[in-house]
């Protein structure tokens, strides 16, 4: 391919990182493993998470003296990219997202064995849907929790006395109910009474609408990667696959759709790596969510998008469990409405972000 | 030889102004200036040089309009921004390019009639005689000539290379006749560049010629044609026995539509420059607080997707821009930002129009304290998807040479 050096020219850091993923997702797109761990109990396997850990990816965006990397958003969503491209079903956004805010709390004993991936800890602050809005109160149902099942315990943010508390269940005092989603892995509800948990940390409304900013970019990451995934495997496919005697991709109405998609995988990108960049170069709050929510809303869309073309340009084939087409579009399903829908972050977007983003 | 020529050029652009002005612009070396530092005199020329009344034209402006300006350029040294130093031009840097764009798109800065500065000129230093250079370039940079195009026919417009008006080799001259249309601003010009077929037999593209014509040669008829923004941009000019002299041939016969290829460099980013599609959606916000739609529902999610989509374009235009700025050369990719681009431009316009409501239908701007005019931005959003390879043109060139579908 005759590319622009831009395109895919990255820092030599975000290379390296990105050529690590390779640990964990096979060449050529290979998802045997990723099929044989859907709509299994845990969803992921332990080993894979602490695989992870042992890459240092869980602890990527910690401070060094909380015993992270001290990396920014950038290389965080060049590994979630590239777990997206490979449907690595393992909680790494969930499992960051809790390691920061025990780093935060200084909670070190549990923070190492998450940071290590010994242990999924999961963050259960959500109890509306659509919405990236906390707290919620003591007794509230935790809703929404990606992979619950396989949680080795649970942080639960609490709003009391006009602050937020955040408090650590085990497993055993929790109870989950699960729901399967389309990509093989569940969503648990949660029974929980929160006053019976650990008090982990104080005062952390702050840092929690942080590092859901945090995890709502690195999903949008990991959209990217699906929408690239998807997109490549139509590509092979339209130049293979021979209907009237030729290839199908030598027919123009085809072509300009592959262009298409082409270009909305090009432009989600450029967004999210421009996103990543303002809030690596240290933007203002506002700021920072807009670019969050623009480049979420974008990836959500643009996944959508690209996925179902997926399918409809593969044709009866695409409609198969069998191949993978399906299996991209049902991860794009499920996480285009994680931490907020495009629909979602568009007003937040418009609320945030038009006078800060006309203001720049 | 070719040193020697390139002095003489600088000393025939010398004697064109002798004022102190062009003086103090060799002095200046702008290449050895730092990009902020770059920013801020371009910045310092934009407000002591150009003229207030032209600031954010509604519609191309005619020569008549920014000959002022034009000339003020010229003046200054400043006419050519890409053009060596040795030939009169500034010498930047491909970052300073990218940085001077920048900057006269904040400032509102028009377009020039800038064929002969943005193509001839170039042209002429990678391909032309020293004669050609010699006659030709001094003159672009004053302003003397006035330069426009000749490519597309009636029947040659997304196929080119099917061109059919001819060049007959009459020994130290050509015959031309025939027929170019889409000539943007010919009436302005005073002299065309052209592609001609010189050899009816070879394949389509090996038989055509780049050749420079003057406007006044007997045989030549220019027709300006009103387009949808009931404007006169766009020429149609005729050719009936018009005489060439060999002298005006650029290159090697039948070797043109190569030379015509080699010019498709980095001027292609510029037609997928955010510009539009910014100015677009600030009108669209314009409508929103003069017809109390902010609070709208509908019309918030509209302009939310409308702006996200911008955002993303602005990222990806930064990216292509990066890479000019390292002065690496682009690649046929470049063509996903002319189709996102338009195609966005039309989609805000869209939205301009749908909930302007009645007044999408005036054919004038409607009268208020800001500029706004629906009817007349829908309608200039149309010819993007067209001009400079159509849409679908892009699609096929991104379909061949970057995504390696099957022919």
């Amino acid at each position: 391919m005759n590319i622009s050096a831009t395109l895919n020219d990255r820092a030599e850091t975000l290379r390296s990182i990105r050529d690590s993923v390779g640990a964990l997702v096979p060449k050529a797109g290979n998802l045997q493993r990723i099929r044989s761990l859907r709509f299994t109990e845990m969803g992921f396997e332990p080993a894979s998470l602490e695989l992870m850990g042992k890459m240092g990816w869980i602890s990527l965006t910690l401070p060094e003296d909380a015993g992270g990397m001290g990396l920014g958003l950038s290389e965080l969503c060049a590994v979630c990219q590239e777990l997206g491209a490979g449907l690595v079903p393992e909680p790494l956004i969930q499992a960051n997202l809790s390691a920061s805010l025990l780093a935060h709390c200084g909670a070190s004993s549990l923070a190492d064995d998450v940071v290590a991936g010994k242990r999924l800890i999961t963050t259960a602050w959500q109890a509306n849907a659509d919405t990236l809005e906390i707290p919620v109160g003591a007794d509230a149902r935790r809703r929404y929790v990606p992979l619950a099942r396989g949680a080795d315990g649970f942080l639960l943010p609490v709003s009391r006395d006009g602050r937020v508390d955040l408090i650590y269940c085990g497993k055993d005092v929790v109870g989950v109910e699960a729901v399967p989603t389309q990509d093989g892995g569940h969503y648990g509800e949660l029974q929980a009474d929160a006053t019976s948990g650990e008090l982990i940390g104080t005062d952390i409304a702050g840092v929690l609408a942080e590092s859901l900013d945090r995890a709502t970019l690195a999903t949008a990451a990991y959209l990217v990667g699906v929408m690239e995934a998807a997109f490549s495997l139509t590509l092979e496919y339209l130049k293979s696959r021979k209907q009237f005697g030729r290839p199908i991709g030598s027919f123009q109405a085809l072509q300009h759709r592959c262009v298409d998609l082409y270009a909305r995988v090009a432009l989600s990108r450029a967004g999210l790596e421009s996103a990543a960049q303002t809030w690596d170069a240290g933007a203002e709050r506002r700021m920072r969510q807009a670019v969050v929510s623009r480049a979420k809303a974008s990836a959500s869309d643009n996944a959508m998008f690209v996925t179902r073309q997926a399918i409809q340009l593969h044709g009866a084939i695409g409609f198969t469990d069998e191949y993978d087409a399906g299996l991209y579009l049902r991860k794009a399903m499920v996480l285009a409405g994680q931490f907020g829908s495009a629909r979602y972050h568009r007003q937040r977007f418009l609320t945030e972000g038009v006078s800060v983003a006309s203001a720049a | 030889m070719r040193i020697a020529a390139q002095s003489s050029i600088a000393a025939i652009g010398a004697n064109r102004f002798k004022g102190n002005e062009f003086i103090m612009s060799e002095k200046q070396d702008f290449a050895e200036l730092g990009e902020e530092e770059f920013r801020s005199l371009v910045r310092r020329f934009l407000a002591e040089n150009y003229p207030e009344t032209l600031r954010f034209p509604a519609k191309r402006l005619h020569f008549s309009d920014t000959k002022v300006w034009y000339l003020r350029l010229s003046e200054r040294g400043w006419i050519a921004p890409n053009w060596p130093k040795e030939y009169g031009g500034m010498g930047l840097r491909p970052s300073q390019q990218v940085i001077l764009i920048e900057e006269y798109e904040r400032y509102g800065a028009a377009r020039l009639n800038d064929q002969g500065l943005a193509m001839v000129g170039p042209l002429l230093i990678q391909n032309g005689t020293d004669a050609q250079r010699r006659k030709f370039l001094p003159k672009i940079l004053s302003g003397e000539h006035i330069w426009c195009q000749g490519y597309s026919e009636p029947n040659a417009g997304s196929d080119l290379a099917s061109l059919r008006t001819e060049a007959v080799d009459r020994g130290d001259h050509y015959i031309v006749n025939g027929q170019k249309i889409w000539c943007t601003l010919a009436y302005d010009a005073n002299w065309i560049f052209l592609l001609a077929r010189t050899d009816k037999e070879a394949k389509k593209q090996e038989g055509i010629s780049f050749l420079l014509v003057d406007m006044a040669t007997p045989g030549i008829t220019v027709r300006p044609i009103i387009n949808l923004e009931m404007n006169d941009e766009f020429c149609e000019v005729f050719f009936e026995n018009v005489r060439v002299s060999k002298e005006n041939l650029v290159g090697e016969p039948n070797k043109g539509w190569g030379i015509a290829k080699s010019l498709l460099g980095f001027e292609r980013i510029h037609l997928g420059s955010p510009r539009q599609s910014s100015l677009a959606l600030g009108q669209l916000g314009t409508l929103a607080t003069r017809r109390g739609l902010w609070e709208d529902a509908a019309f918030r999610d509209r302009y939310a997707r409308l702006s996200i989509d911008l955002e993303d374009l602005k990222a990806l235009y930064e990216t292509f821009v990066e890479c000019v700025r390292r002065g690496q050369r682009l690649g046929p990719d470049v063509s996903i930002l002319k189709v996102a681009q338009s195609e966005l431009y039309q989609r805000i316009t869209d939205a301009v129009l749908e909930f302007a409501g009645e007044e999408g239908g005036f054919l004038d701007p409607v009268k208020g304290n800001e500029p706004l005019n629906p009817g007349g931005l829908f309608i200039a959003a149309r010819p993007t998807t067209i001009y400079g390879g159509s849409s679908e043109i892009q699609r096929n060139i991104l379909a061949k040479q970057i995504l390696e579908l099957p022919s």
